[in-house]
């Protein structure tokens, strides 16, 4: 039986990556709920995390750095949903509703 | 006991108060009342500078600490002594003044300041007592003359102003002031021989009152300047204009010594040269030929301006200049220069005389003749025969034109207030039957000016030929047939004003006048009132006696004592001649003249034997012609060349470079409205565009900020792909 790496190609797995980006990125564009947004921002990343393992287990299986970045993203995006998750209770608190378009303070 | 010499700066300021209150307060509405002020103004100024001459004669002397001395008579006496050693002709030595007070008056660059100050000396004096009493007379004749004038107030403010401006020039400490008090001199003239500035005459030809006080005043500017570039000479040679004989004044001997030796280019030594610019001054402040013109034409004045003009101010002032320069001339070689012009104006305004028909303008070209023997006795040397007649003469030539104006005044009630006819003495004869004080007074003024033995006249005008037959033959016989001519002169208009019958109820035709109206006919000519015959009066005592003050005898020379010079020397033969030719003269006048004219219309029995030669005596040998055809054409052809480079060249520059700086005003319009301004504008609107723009873009909602980086990572993405690689 032919190797995973043989069996699928590595532009498949980057399809399916761009296609999770993009996604990812209707949704955060196009979602009024910022817990929404959230979610479309959680896709496009780990839609990038796919990009690093693949292109780690595909081209430089052994060096350890595609895991390593794959990892951080998972760490980073973990805080930052915290945190994402924190302003929107604190916009909410605020101002009554979790709507992106109704916070519009930054308009010039 | 100096009371009057310590304030003799009065005398000046009095009649100057007189034309500050005439001129300033309400007073000038009321004529009598300006009239009398100033007049008496004038009375109080008289007591002062008689007192100041009581006490210059006493010999006072007023220190510049303000002690009070007597100078001993001796000391002068041995001077006297000592001056008979000097060479005959030269009879002037600067005395001590009696008096000098100064004040600083502005930085001269050296050590001392220019100052400004009063001296009074024995000349100063002199002159003091002349001015003021002929100048009373001729306010107090004004009263009665100018009663019915409506700008009396005006008129006795001007006189007044003169009267004071000469005071002062006597007075001057120094030449500048002189010139300044000279100066004011000039306008005063200008503004009263204009008095009458409205008036015309139907002969477009005849001077009228306007035009002959700008001849005179341009006549004597061309003096004035000579005058001030003299001052300005001396002062650039000396630094001082100071009068007075000590270290740092003009009369210093070492000075002039320095000056007589002093060349200049001109091949004259300075002192010449300054003497001759300053007596260029006198030539025409004194009207001696050849700027002679002026005087003849003043008479377009009120007559007693005239009176004060001939007498008490202005031409006495010429004459005054140079005798009071004095010391200069006498260091300088232009003593003939002056003797010469002195002489000849004499005998040539004695000959116009002689062809006059206005009784104003005889006396006019008299005082012309009579300023020149003046200036030749200055020229011979005889210092104190000219002050000696400049004094008698303002006596008898005030009395005289004051008589005249009598005369007109009169005559006015039968002829008219026409001054063409009025004062033409055709028109008049018999006179002393309607005028006797008149008649009586004018008589003293003529046999004074006529050189009758006895008269002021004839005791000055003795010392003249005296000093003259002394130092220079040829001026004594021009004086003395100048001499022969005033008797005769005036003769003739004695005989054919005041003898013979009164010819004014049909006066001449004038040739241009239209109206043959004569509603005055029925009159008789009058007497003039009190406030005139008194002046004439007092001024016929000073005509009759004042020669007494000086006769040629030894110890009668009372006047040359009085300024501490050297007297004139009696001369027998001079006497005898000068006799004879006043005699000589009435009778010729007499014989001529008794029976002249019996009407109006008659001819001059001169003209009748001598008609071309008269003709050109009346148009006193055509110097006006002259001038209007040398200096006024060479003046007109000027104007019209400045006129031409005025139009043509100057106006074309400058509208030439109007239109250019128009021009560029319109292409920096142009520039300035399309590209500044709208360009400016451009520029706001599009930052306003542009803002606007980038406003909207600004929505302030995160999905579309997300958007905008995602496209612009597009875009990054596409560059880096298609470009870059």
């Amino acid at each position: 039986m032919p190797s995973m790496t043989e069996a699928v190609p590595l532009s498949w797995v980057l399809l399916l990556a761009g296609a999770l980006f993009c996604i990812g990125l209707f949704g955060a564009l196009s979602r009024r709920n910022t817990v929404g947004i959230l979610l479309g921002i959680e896709l496009m990343l780990n839609a990038v995390n796919i990009n690093l393992v693949a292109f780690w287990r595909y081209l430089e299986p052994n060096v350890v750095a595609g895991q390593t970045f794959a990892l951080f993203v998972v760490t980073v995006a973990a805080a930052e949903a915290a945190v994402g998750l924190a302003m929107i209770i604190a916009i909410y608190r605020s101002r009554q509703t979790v709507n992106a378009d109704e916070v519009d303070s930054l308009r010039g | 006991m100096a009371w009057f010499l310590q304030n003799a700066w009065l005398i000046p300021l009095l009649p100057l108060l007189g034309f500050g209150i005439i001129t300033l307060t309400p007073i000038q509405r009321n004529r009598n009342a300006s009239a009398w002020l100033a007049t008496l103004l004038m009375v109080g100024a008289t007591v002062i500078a008689i007192g100041t001459a009581v006490e210059v004669a006493g010999r006072v002397v007023v220190g510049p600490d303000g002690t009070v001395s007597v100078a001993g008579t001796e000391a002068h006496g041995a001077d006297a002594e000592a001056a008979t050693e000097i060479k005959a002709g030269h009879g002037y030595e600067w005395r001590e003044p009696n008096i000098v007070r100064t004040i600083r008056w502005a930085p001269a660059g050296g050590d001392e300041p220019f100052t400004m100050g009063y001296i009074v000396d024995p000349a100063v004096a002199a002159m003091l007592v002349m001015v003021t009493i002929t100048a009373t007379c001729i306010h107090l004749f004004s009263v009665g003359y100018m009663a019915h004038d409506p700008r009396q107030a005006r008129f006795f403010s001007f006189i007044s102003l003169f009267s004071a401006a000469m005071l002062a020039m006597v007075m001057a400490s120094n030449l500048l002031l002189f010139f300044m008090a000279w100066e004011v001199m000039g306008l005063c003239s200008y503004l009263l021989i204009g008095f009458w500035y409205d008036k015309n005459y139907a002969d477009p030809a005849q001077i009228t009152p306007r035009q002959a006080a700008i001849k005179a005043f341009i006549t004597t500017r061309i003096g004035d300047v000579l005058l001030l570039v003299g001052l300005a000479w001396l002062w650039t040679e000396a630094g001082t204009l100071e009068l007075g004989a000590g270290p740092g004044q003009v009369f210093n001997p070492a000075l002039l010594e320095r000056l007589a030796t002093t060349a200049t280019g001109t091949g004259v030594s300075a002192a010449t040269g300054i003497a001759l610019l300053i007596f260029g001054g006198t030539v025409g402040k004194s009207a001696q030929f050849p700027l002679h013109v002026w005087l003849p034409d003043a008479m377009e004045g009120p007559t007693p301006v005239s009176a004060l003009i001939h007498a008490a101010t202005m031409v006495s002032a010429g004459v005054f200049l140079t005798a009071r320069t004095f010391p200069i001339f006498e260091a300088s070689e232009a003593l003939p220069v002056v003797a010469a012009v002195g002489a000849f104006t004499a005998l040539f305004a004695a000959l116009i005389a002689l062809g006059q028909f206005d009784i104003k303008r005889i006396l006019a070209y008299s005082t012309l003749s009579q300023l020149g023997f003046m200036v030749a006795a200055l020229g011979v040397g005889g210092w104190v025969a000219a002050m000696f007649h400049l004094l008698t003469h303002a006596f008898f030539k005030a009395l005289l034109f004051l008589g005249s104006g009598s005369v007109i005044h009169g005559m006015e009630a039968t002829v008219g207030h026409d001054s063409n006819t009025s004062q033409d003495i055709r028109n008049m004869g018999g006179l002393r039957r309607f005028m006797p004080v008149t008649f009586v007074t004018y008589m003293a003024g003529f046999l004074a000016l006529a050189g009758f033995p006895g008269f002021a006249g004839f005791w000055s005008k003795d010392e003249i030929l005296a000093d003259s037959f002394r130092t220079n033959t040829l001026v004594w016989l021009v004086l003395s047939l100048a001499s022969l001519l005033t008797a005769f002169y005036m003769t003739r208009q004695v005989m054919v004003v005041f003898f013979g019958t009164f010819r004014g109820h049909h006066p001449r035709k004038q040739p241009h006048t239209t109206h043959g109206d004569h509603h005055h006919e029925a009159h008789d000519p009058h007497e003039s009132p009190w406030t005139m015959t008194v002046p004439l009066g007092i001024l016929a005592l000073f005509a009759v006696f004042a020669g007494f003050v000086n006769l040629p005898y030894d110890g009668y020379h009372h006047l040359a004592e009085f300024f501490a010079q050297e007297a004139g020397k009696f001369n027998v033969l001079v006497i005898w001649v000068s006799s004879a030719i006043a005699v000589l003269g009435i009778g010729l006048g007499w014989l001529a003249y008794r029976n002249a004219f019996a009407s109006a219309e008659d001819a001059d029995p001169l003209q009748r034997l001598l008609p071309g030669a008269f003709t050109a005596l009346n148009r006193k040998f055509y110097f006006d012609e002259i001038y209007a055809a040398t200096f006024g054409a060479a003046a007109g052809v000027l104007a019209r060349a400045s006129t031409w480079l005025d139009e043509r060249v100057l106006d074309r520059v400058v509208l030439d470079s109007g239109s250019f700086t128009r021009f560029l005003g319109q292409v920096n319009f142009i520039i300035d409205d399309t590209v500044l301004n709208d360009g400016a504008d451009l520029l706001a609107t599009g930052a306003q565009s542009a803002g606007d723009g980038t406003r909207r873009s600004v929505t302030g909602k995160v999905q579309d900020y997300v958007a905008l980086v995602f496209a612009g990572v597009v875009v990054l993405g596409v560059i880096y792909l298609y470009v870059v690689r």
